[in-house]
């Protein structure tokens, strides 16, 4: 493993030229997303990142839209699936269809490719569909390919999925599995607009026909992009703090303070740890910046953590949530001192 | 019970040229391991113990700690072929083993069923989290690991040979879980336990995977050498005062038999079976052949006796209100029955 210090002439023009494109996004996107810029910018960081994000809010919050913008800014092509208790895992992935040879007259199994086959997949209500139909999404998402009757179809690049869960109507959903969540980079929320949002949302709705985001970049320069994160270095004591707000979070681990010992019955696995550091690393590019710092680390803390770290009864009882978990958490763990 | 191989019976000195390639094997399949799995040496170790002797394994462990990772490097440097199946409440024993399907033949144009093998017709099978499928499920996952083969509509289909399954129970979620029946977790030759990683090697694993250089591993042995292997390890010699050993420390594990220790009777609701002790000694054989020795020796024993016993013994509620776990009972029964001296 090469560790590098400083980064490469080439690499901070790249750098300089991801940051242009970021800020063209998000401007494009503003044209059709009123607020939400918190989530607008998590999504984005998720994407130049390679990760998935889980997305929890009520409908009606602009989520299919914000998502498809952001995708014609980029020139990705998008898929919407609305998931249902009567969805089965062919409905995503796949199937095997007779066809009939017009000429020869001969009908034979032909692989009719199912909406994974996109680039981005927005994944609406998964907690709606049951376990094994969720479970063909989420291997998927890994993997980035489908088999079906034993042949592998490799998925397009980049690929992405946001799923959405809905946290009302509890009744009747299958809630994805802790250890499934584990999957997903991030952990988003999404709430109502403050209200004169809202009323700013209601004034461009109802008025003349929407506008339309422009492209400002394309797949294959989103793949390259990708590889420029991981190249951004970073320094030991970075990456120490970073597992070590993971670690913490565990009850079992000597280390772990007193509320965590108290009111966490699952912590943060090492996934963690692993998307606070990839995290971290697409915040410092996406800012055009050639290292990572602690803030940067502590930017992705509530996303990375937010569905790893599952409170116990107690903590039920008594009204702390993970959230609240997470920041002491924060506070608890010191930073490095070297001022990075 | 673990396979057995059809390989003939060899001479000593056959016998000792395969035991050189055991070993020698095992050290490049390290080598190569280590590459990308950071500090998990203990289980490479057992995987390697139990795949050499033909054996399954369960592996138990906090999400994220590479379990999956593990496997699949594994079949990598082994030429193997790989499945993984994620179990879930409403997955059907056909999802497991395959389905009749109706196809039309091209050239006569009669429809005929054709045979669709479920991801079981692999080299490995990873069954993650098996804990979570119902009961039926299960056992068709354990039939066809006991069998090594499918059977539907009157015909059988034989597995792939090596055959192995690497299953995954979880604890995370006590509710609308389906723990494994006593007796179908006593087919699995042993339980591996994977933890966290201490934090300073969690440092070194998060570096690599953030970065953006990728490791290629390299293929070692093939599923024939397996064969050939597992055939040899059979034919590791076990010394009686050892064998003697392993069934009383066995044997020591249940509470009805008398004699047994105190502790015993107190926290153990049923001890391990007759299939623990053949596994213990297969076990020790396998390590004992890594190590390209022909003779089992006592460190082999001792090595084999917790991952064997783990899933074998079940506690009383006593136990669980003392905190006592199943390691503490293991390591009070090696204390309590005195090991042979080796000469």
């Amino acid at each position: 493993m090469a560790t590098e210090t400083t980064a490469a002439p080439m690499q901070v023009e790249l750098l300089a030229k991801l940051c242009q494109g970021r800020e063209r996004i998000l401007r494009e996107v503003r044209k059709i997303i009123i607020g939400q810029d918190q989530i607008v910018n998590d999504v984005v960081t998720s994407f130049f990142a390679g990760g998935h994000c889980l997305i929890t809010g009520v409908p009606g919050l602009a989520k299919t839209l914000l998502i498809s913008s952001l995708g014609r800014a980029m020139d990705l092509t998008f898929r919407r699936v609305q998931f249902t208790p009567d969805l089965m895992p062919a409905d995503i992935t796949g199937t095997e269809v007779l066809e009939e040879d017009r000429a020869t007259g001969s009908r034979k199994l032909v692989f009719r490719p199912g909406p994974i086959f996109t680039n981005i997949l927005l994944a609406d209500e998964i907690n709606r569909t049951p376990p094994k139909t969720q479970a063909a999404l989420l291997e998927a998402m890994q993997e980035h390919q489908v088999t079906v009757s034993g042949t592998t179809y490799a998925l397009k690049e980049p690929f992405f999925v946001l799923a959405t869960q809905n946290p009302i109507e509890q009744e009747g959903t299958y809630p994805l599995p802790e250890i499934q969540q584990d999957r997903f980079m991030f952990s988003l929320l999404i709430d109502y607009l403050p209200k004169d949002q809202e009323i700013e949302v209601i004034d461009a709705t109802t008025s003349t026909a929407g506008a339309q985001p422009e492209v400002c970049m394309n797949g294959d320069e989103l793949i390259e992009y990708q590889g420029l994160v991981r190249r951004i270095p970073v320094a030991e004591p970075v990456i120490s703090y970073a597992v070590a707000l993971a670690a913490r979070s565990r009850p079992t681990e000597p280390g772990a303070p007193d509320f965590v010992k108290d009111y966490v019955s699952w912590g943060a696995s090492i996934r963690a740890s692993h998307y606070l550091v990839l995290g971290a690393k697409a915040r410092a590019a996406l800012a055009g910046r050639p290292h990572v710092s602690v803030q940067d680390v502590q930017s992705v803390a509530y996303p990375v953590l937010r569905h790893r770290i599952i409170t116990n009864f107690r903590a039920e009882s008594e009204g702390i949530s993970s959230e609240e978990i997470i920041r002491r958490l924060l506070e608890a763990v010191s930073p490095p001192k070297s001022g990075l | 019970m673990p396979q057995s191989s059809q390989a003939a019976t060899a001479s000593p000195a056959e016998l000792e040229g395969v035991l050189e390639r055991v070993k020698s094997a095992r050290q490049a399949i390290v080598q190569e391991l280590r590459k990308v799995i950071v500090g998990q040496d203990g289980p490479i170790d057992q995987v390697l113990v139990t795949m050499f002797a033909g054996g399954h394994c369960m592996i138990q462990g906090p999400p994220g700690t590479a379990k999956t990772l593990l496997a699949t490097c594994i079949a990598r440097v082994m030429d193997l072929t790989f499945k993984r199946i994620q179990f879930t409440p409403d997955l059907m024993p056909s999802d497991i083993s395959g389905t009749e399907i109706l196809e039309e033949d091209q050239t006569s144009g009669h429809r005929v069923l054709k045979f669709a093998k479920g991801p079981v017709f692999s080299n490995i099978v990873m069954a993650d989290e098996i804990n979570r499928t119902p009961p039926k499920t299960q056992a068709a996952l354990l039939e066809v690991m006991q069998e090594r083969q499918v059977t539907l509509g009157g015909r059988t289909y034989p597995l792939p040979e090596p055959f192995y399954v690497l299953a995954t129970q979880i604890s995370l979620e006590q509710e609308g879980t389906y723990p494994l029946p006593e007796a179908q977790q006593d087919r699995f030759m042993l339980t591996i336990s994977m933890d966290y990683l201490p934090e300073k090697s969690e440092v070194q694993v998060v570096r690599h995977s953030t970065g953006a250089e990728t490791v290629a591993l390299q293929k070692v042995i093939g599923g024939d050498d397996l064969l050939t292997f597992t055939g040899a390890v059979r034919q590791v010699a076990l010394p009686p005062v050892l064998s003697r050993y392993v069934v009383d420390l066995v044997a020591s594990s249940r509470p009805t038999v008398e004699g047994c220790p105190d502790f015993v009777k107190e926290y153990v609701a049923w001890g391990a079976g007759l299939r623990a002790s053949q596994n213990i000694a297969l076990a020790a054989k396998s390590a004992a052949a890594q190590d390209g020795r022909a003779t089992v020796e006592a460190q082999d024993i001792r090595k084999a006796i917790l991952p064997v016993m783990r899933h074998r013994i079940g506690l009383s509620f006593r136990a669980e209100v003392d905190r006592v776990s199943v390691e503490d009972i293991v390591r009070r029964l090696v204390e309590a029955c005195p090991e042979p001296k080796s000469n």
